[in-house]
């Protein structure tokens, strides 16, 4: 009987894992864009970006999965409870991912700028083959803990119905009266998930490492 | 660059065509259930023995059951949209869901929102404690003297937070819960002292934790339970109505009240 139980909460992880790969990268290229706008862009889009970081930092991720699915879906766009609370948590790490990105792209020193363009490359070109491979690598170390940050908040979707790991073990819990086990089961997945990924991208940042970095 | 474009026109596109997915039709919600021959429950299936997941991941107790006859009834199947309680309401609200059971009674404040099938079963409270309780608990208002648990958002939430409101209960003696099984095990654990809930899941629970007992019994805010279905539709509460109706008179809702209530 037990066996089964582990077995339902078990099958909650593929939903963790959807969750994560939709937040995630939709974060990663909403917060690419946000970064190279506040660093590069002209004052009025600085303010625009450093606005909307601050708003969806500030804002709890369960607040906007509530507006975003209960207000927003169904009446402006069609969205199942997967992708409105996947959506609303690659917002959320936008602004988050937008941060980390920027301080990558503002450590690369401003000399390179001059001298790439000093070769003959437009400004674009600079940030694109000289600035961003750089930036990206060095942004990797922050970013997996905001990786290993989103693949925990994936427990959120359970407020809109999505039966992810944590809600299958809550359901464990009420039915057989042993939280210890039901969530002692979900820390475990949630632990070697987070493990796994934080390994993946220690591993990715060694072999891409810069010259110049001494880490 | 242009790839960065690249990826800026492709979020766009996907935006449009999520936009373009939202249907429309011109027939009334109950003809639209039955011509997708499906119909959208939420529960919180937290709830034993009202509602719950078996060994099997299944979900199963006594309002997975009714609703899958009433379901059957109308010609269509169940799909389950397994929420925690106090979203199943305005997922109901916003057309989310097709209807909700999870235990609900009927309340002015839910009703502003949400219509009412007629009950399908009536419901009673239960005040529990622990096994070496020495207070007293001879009416339900004498619980203002104790620390007291409950489920966020439950007809026992409402019915304390009004003694909090008349200044008779402390605030910083009434804790809610997400669920009813987290209040039952700080109620074992010490942290308060009185847990109010329906009287059938209470009792299961204090057969099963153990080292706890019903102190009262009899109904408090609880009372008629019933199936919560979206505001002013008339044709599916009419529908769903009569299917309760027929079930009580065959004695089917009996049967399902003796095989998981025991009574």
């Amino acid at each position: 009987m037990l066996a089964n139980f582990f077995l339902y909460i078990v099958q909650g992880i593929s939903i963790t894992i959807g969750v994560t790969l939709v937040a995630l990268p939709a974060g990663l290229l909403l917060g690419l864009g946000f970064a190279l706008i506040n660093t590069y862009g002209g004052p009025w889009l600085k303010r625009l970006s450093a606005a909307y970081s601050l708003l969806m930092r500030g804002v709890p991720p369960i607040v906007l999965l509530f507006i975003l699915y209960f207000i927003l879906s169904g009446n402006v766009v069609n969205l199942t409870p997967f992708w409105a609370g996947s959506i609303a948590l690659g917002i959320i790490s936008s602004a988050y991912q937008m941060e980390i990105l920027r301080g990558a792209l503002l450590s690369i020193g401003g000399g390179q700028m001059t001298a790439a363009r000093a070769v003959g490359m437009t400004r674009l070109q600079s940030i694109q083959h000289i600035i961003l491979p750089q930036a990206l690598r060095i942004a990797i170390p922050p970013w997996s803990n905001e990786a290993s940050i989103v693949l925990k908040d994936s427990s959120l979707v359970y407020a809109l119905g999505v039966p992810e790991v944590l809600r299958r073990a809550q359901q464990l819990s009420a039915t057989t009266q042993q939280p210890m086990l039901a969530f002692g089961a979900a820390a475990l997945i949630y632990f070697v998930l987070v493990f796994l990924v934080n390994r993946g991208l220690d591993a990715l940042a060694e072999k891409t490492k810069l010259p110049t970095q001494t880490a | 660059m242009k790839r960065l474009y690249f990826w800026f026109a492709l979020i766009a596109v996907f935006g449009l065509v999520l936009a373009a997915c939202g249907g429309a039709g011109g027939n009334t919600h109950l003809d639209k259930v039955k011509q997708a021959g499906l119909i959208k429950v939420g529960t919180s299936a937290d709830y034993p023995p009202f509602e719950y997941v078996d060994e099997n991941g299944n979900k199963a107790g006594f309002d997975i059951e009714l609703m899958e006859e009433i379901a059957k009834q109308l010609g269509v199947k169940v799909e389950w949209v397994d929420m925690p309680f106090d979203s199943l309401i305005a997922g109901v609200q916003e057309g989310k869901l097709d209807a909700s059971i999870s235990a609900f009674n009927y309340t002015e404040e839910r009703d502003q929102v949400v219509d009412f099938s007629i009950a399908y079963y009536d419901g009673e409270d239960a005040f529990a404690v622990s096994e070496g309780f020495s207070g007293t608990l001879a009416q339900p208002e004498d619980v203002v003297a104790y620390k007291v648990g409950v489920q966020n958002g439950t007809t026992q939430d409402g019915w304390l937070t009004e003694l909090v409101e008349q200044g008779l209960l402390p605030e910083a003696n009434l804790s809610r819960y997400d669920r009813a099984d987290q209040a039952a095990l700080d109620l074992k654990n010490g942290r308060i002292e009185v847990m109010l809930a329906d009287a059938i899941p209470m009792k299961a629970l204090v057969q099963q934790l153990g080292g706890l007992k019903i102190a009262y019994e009899g109904v408090v805010s609880s009372g008629p339970i019933n199936v919560v279905l979206p505001n002013g539709d008339t044709e599916l509460t009419q529908a769903v109505n009569d299917i309760i109706k027929k079930l009580q008179a065959e004695g089917f809702v009996d049967a399902l009240a003796i095989k998981h209530f025991g009574q």
